[in-house]
């Protein structure tokens, strides 16, 4: 239990104490970065758009309505930085291969230690979910490690809580396919 | 700490494979940022919480009270007028003051819009830097922020538009080659490399060039300037 809400925190933000924002920073910054690495799969990208991210809460702060929690409404804004980020990536020409490079570093570093390590699943889900298309990985990724309900989950997606359902269902089964695909049978129950 | 790892959404399938997935998924490694991202927050927060002081100080100023100082200055300019035509030759001085603290109102206006919430007020204020940012380092600096950063497509392109056919003389170079050693984001780094690639002349193409080998800038961004420059040879 947190001392203070997120939900005061930013609406203190919105009268002007751009202090608490920091609080807020040092609650959910790591769960963002995370969330942003999935997607664009470069370190260092993520950092930035993490920046971005909370020094848009801070110009935003005022708009939170209170009609859900604050974490969905901050996942909402970074998904719209990280989706704004890759749209325009895509017009670059550098983006592109140095997400793949960056996505095959991450891929093989894992690779070694899990492989080394005898944890040949792991390195198989780590390996599928980086295949799935990226809207598949952000709602197993939200709802497996962010969310603990479907209502947060739909407003970070910007959807109702029965489509995340059903994007979260069709997500797994993809993952399913790609994982059973890699390793020749589906994983061991 | 709401970073640490929770249970998840709860899991609705019935199929055995998927729910063994979705549990192994646990396991799964989760990368930690570096910690200069700290370091970078908060020294933006705090460069972003006191222009946010001072666009208030400068809205608490402009709302009313610009409106004020706009009829104050079109009275001062009638009066002036009127002395002028009563008494040519007695009051150069005071007009070239006048004129100063104009053009003093206006820069601050301008610099003001620069950093309007708005987009709009953005752009308005790109086009009305753009006539001052050839002698101004504060506006030419306010415009390149605007060039390379701006969230919005038509203030960046705008500003780029601007700014871009003035990148070969010798001031704004300077300042963007400058902003390039000292931006620590890849993809800040990119755009002004990308000011620097599309409007620079030869001389600061090779300054480009040798700041890549240097490792001064992002491996990617070097990268970038590297393929560019080999269609291009310096």
């Amino acid at each position: 239990m947190q001392a203070v809400s997120d939900e005061r925190l930013i609406q203190w933000v919105a009268d002007g104490d751009a202090s608490c924002l920091g609080t807020l920073f040092e609650r959910h910054h790591r769960g963002v970065y995370q969330y942003c690495l999935q997607l664009t799969r470069s370190p260092a990208v993520s950092e930035d758009l993490v920046q971005d991210v909370f020094l848009r809460l801070l110009q935003k702060a005022s708009s939170f309505r209170g009609d859900g929690s604050c974490k969905a409404w901050i996942f909402n804004i970074a998904r719209n930085v990280t989706f704004d980020y890759l749209r325009r990536a895509e017009r670059r020409t550098v983006s592109d291969e140095d997400a793949d490079e960056n996505a095959e570093l991450l891929v093989d570093h894992r690779s070694t230690e899990q492989v080394a390590a005898g944890e040949q699943n792991l390195t198989l889900v780590t390996r599928a979910l980086a295949e799935i298309p990226a809207a598949a990985r952000e709602v197993i990724w939200l709802g497996r490690f962010v969310f603990e309900d479907y209502d947060d989950l739909a407003r970070a997606l910007g959807c109702t809580a029965s489509a995340a359902r059903v994007r979260m269902h069709r997500a797994m089964q993809q993952l399913n396919a790609t994982f059973t695909r890699m390793n020749g049978v589906p994983i061991d129950v | 700490m709401s970073d640490q790892r929770k249970s998840g959404v709860p899991f609705e399938s019935d199929d055995a494979s998927e729910r063994q997935l979705w549990n192994e998924l646990e396991n799964l490694p989760q990368e930690a940022p570096s910690p200069r991202l700290r370091r970078r927050f908060y020294d933006e927060l705090e460069h972003a919480d006191r222009r946010l002081h001072r666009r208030r100080r400068w809205l608490g100023w402009i709302t009313a009270p610009a409106l004020a100082a706009a009829v104050g200055c079109l009275f001062v300019g009638v009066v002036v007028g009127l002395a002028l035509r009563s008494a040519p030759a007695a009051s150069h001085a005071e007009v070239a003051q006048l004129q100063q603290q104009v053009a003093m109102l206006n820069r601050n206006l301008v610099l003001d819009r620069l950093e309007n919430g708005s987009a709009s007020k953005r752009l308005a204020g790109v086009m009305e830097a753009s006539v001052l940012a050839e002698h101004d380092p504060e506006v030419r600096r306010a415009l390149l922020e605007r060039a390379v950063d701006d969230r919005v497509h038509s203030v960046r392109s705008a500003a780029i538009d601007a700014i871009g056919p003035r990148v070969g003389s010798p001031a704004v170079g300077e300042e963007l080659m400058a902003s390039l050693e000292k931006a620590e984001s890849p993809l800040v780094q990119l755009a002004l490399a990308d000011l620097v690639l599309r409007y620079g002349n030869p001389m600061q193409m090779e300054q480009l060039l040798r700041l890549s080998e240097r490792g001064a800038l992002h491996p990617d961004v070097a990268k970038h300037i590297k393929t560019s420059l080999s269609g291009n040879p310096v």
